[in-house]
């Protein structure tokens, strides 16, 4: 039984019913069109149904090029030049170009998803841009240190103008702090290579002020760091990116890392308090060293319980696999649909009437999501490690140290931005115009 | 010097007045920004529940121009405030950008002027060892923090999810076989034993052998034989018998032919006479009523409200009303649905141990012949335009259910017992209104269901399709009609078909001329009866196709025709009952009047007439 | 202890690093290169499948643009220019004139243009258009389906992982490539032209 809108569409079903009779040959061609396209007597010609073409190709990769000569030149202010002017005014031009203009996508810090998914999901195609975003800032790094963080990467660059009067940190305060971006990392790898979500996009706190459009939520989140950075400087880049860790890393083994003095270190001290993201080494004296038996032991004693620590985080992270799969959308919709006396609200039913209209069988979304469950339960052992060994390695690594004279930069955390530069007296080639007594 | 340190001080005074007044500028921005987005968000127009209902209250009373206006006016408020308060919102936006950035600027340009006295801590640096001491500590306390919360989230919610998973993806399959196996043998005893009741033993043979699908020959079985094969749907005839009942929507197998007998031909729904009973439905359906021995049954449902309704079909007295609640999945929303189709218009089904309802919502349950409830289950909301309207039909233990929507069209058979799906197919058709029909085809049994673009038939045990055919347009909403071997389909915008089913079916013949839209056509041997929504009814030639009268009435007729005995019934959208002779030529025998709107088809039991209007229920007899 | 033994240790250090440094640079161009061998040829941008969607009205709130970048594009050849088109009015709606008792469009996007007996033709505003989808509803269900849901490219800034994509129920989002960057359900515009 069915009841329609005869009553008002009486004359339009008596005249359709004719078109019909005239046009059955056409109907029955084109049987999915409902009302064939009219023929105007009028000779009415039809607008055309726009469809704007996307960002021309071309400016992607202006955007490579733009970013390799900018890395090139704020490269060159830090080390060549020494130029903390440089570095300010490059970092206003990557505000302007990759944040406001570009809005903030694709950056490095987020393409670190697409290269973990297209790793694990051979059918993920990514972009080459993308590539280019993740390895060029990496090469870059590797050569001459964090000159990526110091004023290309815009998330960075934004903190950066804020930082006003920063107040150093304890170090034990920034050692633990520094933990937690390896916790983010580890997550974005899993959630990424799982095909869950992008959560370092997700949570991005200043594309939203880029893009002067976004949650109320995340704008408030962005607002909040940029006001923090005033007093505590860059804490996205310090505590939470996780794009900053791979560069941490490999800032280690820099070749050409900017130093702090141009010749050599007079030890004035000068230049102690000018970090504001506390990275600059002091000198490690030498009455430290008469400590040194039992610091190698303690040093030994913490590496041999690594594979502990490793094993322990493990198995953390493999109890704890079901909240970590519980974000992702298939296993949550099949956790709907199986425990019927879940309360649903309006937002789950609409994903519920979507996955029942889509002639999926529950069946395999079970199956689906039960797998899913598997690669998590995989994933918590392969994240729960990796975190033991990192606080493994820093425990371990709290226990030694290198016998230092000169105040350096820590090729890690410095992020390169020549702030301590200007505190240095010494001028190259004019070192010998000032002492000290 | 002196002069350039005044110069300095002077300069860094100009900008601390500079950042204090774009500070104090960006706060306020930011206050206004904030408050105008709390504004924007009870703003949203996508979701002015107030207009709707006004809307609502409108289509109630077209002629209310003073809330059309009221309308307008505040649409055009919601729409302005919400475009003005998004360009406060970017415009503000651009404002705290500058003022931030002059205040940034402001501090700066101070900061880099003021002298900058290096820092040299005076107190003595803490020992390295102590303060690695002190760092190995707080990293060891964080490490464990994080472990312990981590293993207690995981210990409060565990759900061993992958298992259950896991049992839940093989359970659904497995479930089906076994159904499917359990389902077959039942099938081939109980239809043996309800072919054994009405046919001769040769005829047994044969059905019985179709069933297994063994026989090649066609067997064309004579009009009374097919008659009489035409399913009765009930599987255990226990109490009652079956005579007395109307098991689902257009009596046995869904067909529009009643084998009752001396039904009255005339009332009067002003005086009363010959009204048995009237009793007003608490919620509307457009439903229509079934019968089972002394009871009767309908449906009703608004919006989030679901009932059925039990009735003492001698007396007219409420036996029972059972609430439809609580049903797992149900959707909170109700779903959108023309108000001329309702939120209850498929007709109820029943085995004579249970009755089933289902609902626009997609809700579907079985209750006991008291009342309770077996089991309810949700089908996910039907995406619907017009509302779910296909009514459901009782095969052997199975409730076969039409779910002809718009992103999957499906056929369904549930378990009675238990509403578990014994199986179920996806059908590449679009959206459909039509009901499913059930008949025995000469040698086996089919389902036959009609929706754009094809005529398709399956096979009630297994699901298997048996047959299609391309031969229908446009929103179907009449059933097909069936007999001796031809299928009639039609709907408007489409054509009348007349498909001879045998190995494989072809149109026997065709027509444009009368089409229906909303009436399911009714077939004898002989003869096809169509009735129009716009008032027209026709008479076919069954076999040749040749229009042999057709009778205007002036009003529109939603309801579908009824054959009983050698009448033909069929009831207009005012109330008016057309009983005219199945016959070649237009004998009226009666036309009497109810006098309340009408767009049920009426249910026939023991010398009674059953009729829904839109808000009673007539008894019509003595 | 010599200078010599010093310089040494900082030589094998310098050795060391020098080596972890030019593995660490080929694994990374390595990794970029061999994914850049099967990555895609051309760029990709966020589309939306008209045949998968739901209408659920997701993209108007959950882009990151507000208003959203998924915009209702007419596809005009597809189009009945039907006088009670069902895009346009509500359900119920009785005399079909513009008022907004009997639109469906909540922005009032949607202009209505009488052409001839008995066409009228219907334009969106895309200043207006919010992509709530509801008249892409109302045309599927009862007329011809020309009113669809599509990304807007110049609108959309591409981002790296699309935030409707994340909660669209019916997966209807995915990246195509920039040449053909929209997707009509029902129509080819490339057999046309």
């Amino acid at each position: 039984m069915k009841l329609k809108l005869v009553d008002i569409s009486y004359k339009r079903i008596l005249y359709f019913a004719l078109l019909i009779l005239l046009t059955l040959n056409v109907f029955d061609s084109a049987a999915q069109q409902r009302f064939p396209k009219p023929e105007f007597e009028t000779g009415h010609t039809q607008p055309p149904t726009l469809t704007p073409e996307p960002r021309a190709e071309l400016l992607e990769i202006i955007d490579v090029g733009v970013l390799i000569l900018s890395l090139s030149l704020i490269t060159w202010f830090i080390l060549k030049k020494r130029s903390r002017k440089g570095v300010f005014w490059m970092s206003i031009f990557s505000i302007v170009y990759f944040g406001f203009y570009r809005e903030g996508c694709v950056c490095s810090v987020g393409s670190l998803q697409n290269i973990t998914l297209a790793l694990f999901l051979p059918e993920y195609k990514i972009p080459v841009t993308v590539i280019a975003f993740f390895v060029i800032p990496l090469i870059y790094t590797l050569f001459f240190g964090r000159t990526f963080c110091a004023g290309i990467c815009p998330l960075g660059a934004i903190q950066d103008i804020f930082v006003i009067k920063p107040y150093s940190l304890k170090s034990w305060a920034n050692s633990l702090l520094g933990l937690f971006p390896y916790i983010y990392l580890g997550l974005a790898v899993l959630y990424a290579a799982t095909a869950t979500d992008f959560i370092v996009c997700r949570y991005d706190p200043f594309i939203g002020i880029f893009r002067f459009n976004g949650t109320f939520f995340m704008l408030v989140i962005g607002g909040i760091f940029l006001l923090t950075s005033i007093f505590i400087a860059r804490p996205y880049c310090r505590f939470f990116c996780p794009y900053g860790v791979l560069l941490n890393i490999v800032s280690r083994f820099s070749g050409k890392h900017m130093t702090i003095t141009p010749t050599e270190c007079i030890q004035c001290k000068l230049c102690e308090n000018s970090c504001p993201f506390d990275a600059i080494q002091k000198p490690v004296l030498v009455n430290v060293l008469d400590n040194r038996r039992t610091t190698v032991k303690r040093f030994i004693q913490l590496s041999l319980i690594i594979p502990l620590l490793i094993f322990l985080g493990g198995w953390t992270g493999s109890r704890f696999h079901e909240n970590l799969a519980s974000v992702n959308p298939k296993v949550r919709l099949a956790n709907v649909l199986l425990e019927e006396n879940n309360e649903i609200n309006e937002d789950t039913q609409v994903e519920i009437d979507a996955f029942k209209s889509s002639g999926n069988t529950e069946g395999k979304l079970y199956s689906e999501a039960a797998s899913i469950v598997k690669d998590f339960y995989t994933g918590g052992w392969i994240l729960g490690g990796f975190l033991g060994l990192v606080f493994g390695l820093t425990l371990a690594g709290l226990s030694r140290f290198q016998y230092r004279t000169d105040y350096t930069p820590n090729k890690g955390t410095c992020l390169s931005c020549a702030r301590c530069m200007d505190y240095c007296p010494v001028r190259p080639g004019k070192e010998t115009e000032f002492t000290i007594d | 010097m002196e002069n350039n340190e005044k110069y300095l001080s002077k300069n860094e005074q100009f900008w601390q007045r500079i950042v204090w007044i774009a500070g104090a500028f960006s706060f306020i921005i930011c206050v206004l920004i904030i408050v105008n987005y709390a504004q924007i968000n009870r703003l949203d127009p996508i979701n002015t529940e107030v207009i709707n209902k006004l809307v609502e209250r409108l289509n109630q009373n077209p002629e209310d121009n003073e809330l059309r206006e009221e309308i307008r006016e505040m649409d055009l408020l919601v729409r302005k405030a919400y475009f003005t308060n998004q360009w406060q919102i970017r415009t503000g936006g651009y404002m705290l950008l500058i003022g931030v950035a002059i205040a940034i600027i402001g501090l700066q340009v101070i900061i880099t002027n003021r002298k900058k006295n290096p820092q040299i801590s005076d107190t003595r640096d803490q020992d390295l060892l102590q303060k690695q001491k002190i760092t190995r500590r707080w990293v060891s306390l964080g490490g464990t923090l994080v472990v312990t919360t981590a293993l207690a989230f995981a210990y409060l919610s565990h759900q061993s999810l992958e298992n259950r998973f896991e049992i839940a993806a093989e359970g659904e399959p497995q479930e089906i076989e076994q159904q499917n196996i359990s389902t077959e043998e039942t099938v081939s005893e109980s239809i043996d034993e309800d072919v054994a009741d009405d046919l001769p033993p040769e005829q047994t043979q044969v059905v019985a052998d179709n069933q297994n699908d063994s026989v090649t020959e066609s067997t064309i079985l004579k009009e009374e034989e097919l008659e009489s094969s035409v399913v009765t749907t009930s599987s255990e005839p226990a109490t009652t018998s079956g005579e007395d009942s109307f098991t689902n929507f257009r009596g046995p197998g869904g067909n529009g032919i009643s084998t009752q007998k001396n039904i009255p031909e005339n009332w009067n729904g002003e005086t009363g006479e010959n009204i048995a009973w009237k009793v007003a439905i608490p919620l509307r359906g457009f439903n229509s009523p079934i019968i089972w021995g002394n009871k009767v049954f309908l449906s009703g449902a608004e919006e989030l409200r679901r009932e059925v309704y039990c009735l003492n079909r001698n007396s007219g007295e409420f036996i029972w009303t059972a609430k439809v609640e609580n049903v797992p999945g149900s959707p909170v929303k109700g779903p959108e649905v023309a108000n001329y189709t309702g939120y209850a218009a498929p007709t109820m089904a029943t085995d004579g141990k249970r009755v089933f309802a289902i609902f626009s919502n997609g809700d579907i349950t079985a209750l006991d012949m008291d009342g309770n409830q077996i089991w309810a289950r949700n089908l996910g909301a039907p995406v619907n335009h017009y509302g779910h309207s296909s009514s459901l039909m009782v095969y052997n233990d199975k409730v076969i259910v039409q779910y002809d929507q718009k992103n999957l069209a499906q056929i369904l058979a549930l378990s009675v017992n238990n509403g578990e799906t014994v199986w179920s197919k996806t059908r590449d058709v679009k959206i459909s209104w039509a009901s499913p029909v059930i008949v025995n085809t000469g040698n086996r049994m089919g389902i036959i269901l009609a929706a754009e673009p094809f005529v398709i038939s399956y096979d009630p045990d297994t699901g298997n399709e048996l047959w299609r055919l391309d031969c229908i347009y446009g929103e179907v909403g009449p059933s097909v009609a069936y007999a001796d071997g031809i299928v009639f389909s039609v709907n408007d915008y489409s054509k009348l078909a007349a498909i001879k089913i045998g190995d494989t079916p072809e149109i026997l013949w065709e027509s444009e001329e009368y089409l229906s839209d909303i009436p399911s056509p009714v077939a004898t041997d002989k003869y096809l009866f169509l009735a129009t929504s716009y008032g027209v009814i026709v008479c076919y030639d069954a076999k040749k196709g040749t229009i042999l009268w057709e009778h205007e009435i002036d009003n529109t007729i939603y309801a579908s025709p009824m054959i009983v005995e050698d009448k033909v019934y069929l009831v207009d959208k005012q109330g008016i009952m057309y009983i005219f002779r199945v016959d070649k030529e237009y004998i009226p025998v009666a036309q009497p009047e109810l006098g309340e709107k009408i767009v049920c088809t009426p249910a026939f039991a023991e010398g009674k007439i059953y009729l829904r209007g839109y808000d009673h229920l007539y008894c019509i007899g003595k | 202890m010599s200078k010599a033994g010093e310089n040494n240790r900082l030589d094998r250090r310098k050795f060391i690093n020098k080596t972890v440094r030019y593995s660490l640079a080929i694994g990374v161009c390595g990794v970029g290169a061999v994914l850049a061998g099967k990555a895609s040829k051309g760029e990709l941008v966020w589309q939306l499948d008209p045949a998968k969607c739901v209408q659920c009205g997701r993209c108007a709130t959950n882009c990151v643009l507000t208003p959203s970048a998924v915009k209702c594009i007419h596809v005009y050849d597809m189009c009945g220019y039907c006088d009670l088109c069902s895009g346009y009015f509500r359900v119920n709606t009785k005399d079909l004139t513009t008022g907004a008792e009997n639109q469906l469009c909540p922005t009032s996007a949607i202009e209505r243009k009488f052409i001839e007996d008995p066409y009228f033709e219907y334009h969106i505003d895309e200043d207006l258009c919010i992509g709530c989808g509801k008249c892409v509803k109302g045309c599927a269900s009862f007329g011809n389906g020309s009113l669809q849901l599509q990304v807007n490219h110049s609108l959309c800034v591409n981002c790296n992982q699309c935030s409707i994509a994340r909660d669209c129920p019916a997966e209807a989002f995915s990246r195509v490539p920039a040449d053909k960057a929209y997707s009509f359900k029902g129509f080819n515009r490339d057999e046309l032209i």
